[in-house]
C-alpha cells in the first residue's frame, strides 16, 4: 500500500474533523495509507509567518517537510492554503542562501530540511495515485441524477510552476469535476468555475468586501446549475461556504441555502461509511443531501 | 500636478522590497494583467498588484504604509500566473506587507492567529474541537504540537529566534 504523510494543518483537525475522519476512513480502501506527521504544526498560514519574515515562514514549512522526509515519504495535505503554503516554501527554499538560512534557524531544534519529499494536495493522490476507474469500482452507493457544483479552490490551481502536480489549463480545471463524476453524478461547468470564494486575508481583513464575492459567485451556481450541493477539495472554502451562506441568509440577501461537502466525504458517503463520522459537523444542513446519497434505491447489487 | 520622483527614495523602495522578498519587482511594465485577475482588486481594495507596484517602483514606500489593501491579498496566486514579466507580483505584495508587519501597520485580525500559533503550533485552534472530534469518532487531540510538547517546543524556539520574536505577540 502506498504511503503519503498526512499533513493536517488547521481548519480540518480543529473546524471540520470529520474531513479528516474521511480521508481515513477513504484512502486505505483506496490503496493508500496516510500516516500521521507526529509533531506537525501550522503550514504557517499566511497571515502568520509568511507576513512577516520569508526566512522564518521558510524555517517552519522546512520543518514541517523535513519531519515526513525523516519518514522518507512525501506530504499529502486536504488544505489549500497549506498546499499552497508548502509548495511556496519549497520554491523559495531553492534559493541556496535561504536555504541555509532556514536550516540555520533548524539548527536550533535539530533539523534539517533537504527536500527531498514533494507536496501533493489529497486531489491528486485521488486523481493520478489512485485514479478514476478505482474509484468508480469502489462505490457502494451510484449517484446518477445528481448534480454537485465544484469549487477547487485557489491554492491548488496558482501558481502552476511551483507545483507538483497542476491542471492542464488552472484557469479551466477539470480533476475535481472527473472525480465527481466517478461516483456517477454530474459536475456541470459554470461561468464563476475558478473565482475566488473570499475566504483567507479577504475574509478576516473586510468581511463585507468577502461576501461581496462570495455571493456573486453562489449566484452563479444557485442559477446556473441548481446543485445538489457544492463539492469543494479546499478546507478553507469550505467553511466559507458552509458559514457564510447563513450571514447572507441573516442579512436577508439571499433566500435559498446549498449544502456543502468536502470531495472525500462525498465519496466516504457513497462509499456507504457513516454519516455521524465523515460528513457530520456543518452549519449548512446536509441532511437531505446525505440522504439522497445513501438512498437504498441507490446501492448497486 | 506631476509627479516629482526622488532617486534615492524610490531605491530605497525597491531595495527594501526585494530584500524582503519581492526579487521581481524591476521587471513589471505596468501591463495590468495582474490587477485584471486579482480578486482583491475586484471586491474593492485599490493598491494591490499593479498599482502597488507602481507606488512602490515611484519610491512611495511610507506614503502608503498604513494601506489595507496588502492585508487582503488572498495569497491566491492568479497575477503571478498570468503575468508576462515574470514579476510574481503576489511575492512583491507579501515583500510589503513584511514592511509594513515591521513597523507594526498590521491588520488587527492577525493578532490571535499568531498567538495561537505560539501558544498551540496552530493558527487556528478551538478547545471546542475536542467534542466535536470525539463526536465523530476521532482522538480529542490530533497527533500534531497540540499532542506533542517536544514539537511544540520546537516551533517555540523557533519563534522565539526569528524576527517575530521581537514583535510583542508572544
Amino acid at each position: 500500500m502506498e504511503k503519503f504523510g498526512l499533513f493536517l494543518g488547521c481548519n480540518i483537525p480543529f473546524k471540520a474533523p470529520d474531513i479528516e475522519q474521511s480521508f481515513r476512513q477513504v484512502f486505505p480502501v483506496l490503496g493508500v495509507e496516510p500516516v500521521d506527521i507526529e509533531g506537525a504544526t501550522c503550514c504557517p498560514a499566511w497571515g502568520t509567518a509568511p507576513s512577516f519574515d520569508l526566512t522564518s515562514w521558510c524555517a517552519i514549512s522546512g520543518r514541517n517537510i523535513a519531519l515526513a522526509e525523516e519518514k522518507g515519504m512525501d506530504l499529502m495535505t486536504g488544505c489549500n492554503s497549506c498546499f499552497g503554503v508548502l509548495s511556496e516554501a519549497k520554491h523559495f527554499l531553492e534559493d541556496k542562501e535561504r536555504r541555509a538560512g532556514a536550516n540555520k534557524l533548524l539548527e536550533k531544534v535539530g533539523r534539517e530540511y533537504k527536500g527531498t519529499s514533494d507536496i501533493y494536495h489529497v486531489t491528486h493522490v485521488l486523481h493520478r495515485t489512485i485514479g478514476t476507474d478505482r474509484i468508480r469500482e469502489s462505490v457502494k452507493f451510484n449517484l446518477e441524477g445528481m448534480r454537485f457544483a465544484t469549487q477547487a479552490g485557489c491554492h491548488q490551481l496558482w501558481p502552476s510552476d511551483v507545483y507538483k502536480v497542476s491542471e492542464e489549463n488552472p484557469f479551466f480545471p477539470t480533476m475535481l469535476n472527473e472525480l465527481v463524476e466517478a461516483t456517477g453524478a454530474s459536475a456541470p461547468h459554470y461561468s464563476r468555475a475558478e473565482a475566488c470564494c473570499g475566504m483567507g486575508g479577504m475574509r478576516s481583513t473586510d468581511v463585507e468586501k468577502s461576501l461581496k464575492i462570495f455571493k456573486d459567485k453562489l449566484l452563479s451556481i444557485k442559477e446556473e446549475t441548481d446543485p445538489d450541493a457544492v463539492v469543494t477539495t479546499c478546507s478553507s472554502c469550505f467553511l466559507q461556504f458552509d458559514q457564510a451562506q447563513k450571514m447572507l441568509r441573516d442579512k436577508g440577501e439571499i433566500d435559498f441555502e446549498i449544502p456543502v461537502l468536502y470531495y472525500t466525504q462525498l465519496l466516504a458517503l457513497a462509499m456507504g461509511f457513516d454519516p455521524s463520522q465523515v460528513a457530520a459537523v456543518s452549519t449548512t444542513d446536509r441532511a437531505a443531501v446525505i440522504a439522497e446519497i445513501q438512498n437504498p434505491a441507490r446501492q448497486a447489487n | 500636478m506631476s509627479l516629482k520622483l526622488k532617486k534615492e527614495n524610490i531605491d530605497e523602495a525597491v531595495r527594501t522590497i526585494m530584500e524582503l522578498g519581492g526579487k521581481g519587482i524591476l521587471n513589471c511594465v505596468q501591463c495590468g494583467a495582474c490587477s485584471a485577475v486579482c480578486p482583491g482588486v475586484k471586491a474593492g481594495f485599490p493598491v494591490l498588484c499593479r498599482l502597488l507596484i507602481k507606488k512602490l517602483t515611484t519610491g512611495q514606500l511610507e506614503e502608503i504604509i498604513e494601506e489595507p489593501s496588502s492585508w487582503g491579498c488572498q495569497a491566491c496566486n492568479r497575477c503571478t500566473e498570468v503575468c508576462p514579466q515574470g514579476v510574481r507580483p503576489q511575492e512583491v505584495v507579501f515583500a510589503f506587507r513584511r514592511y509594513q508587519a515591521n513597523e507594526m501597520a498590521i491588520s488587527t485580525s492577525t493578532t490571535t492567529s499568531q498567538m495561537n500559533f505560539y501558544e498551540t503550533g496552530h493558527a487556528v485552534y478551538t478547545e471546542s474541537s475536542k467534542e466535536l472530534r470525539k463526536q465523530v469518532g476521532l482522538p480529542e487531540a490530533p497527533p500534531t504540537t497540540v499532542s506533542d510538547a517536544q514539537g511544540l517546543k520546537e516551533i517555540q524556539t523557533l519563534l522565539e529566534n526569528s524576527p517575530m520574536g521581537e514583535l510583542g505577540f508572544f
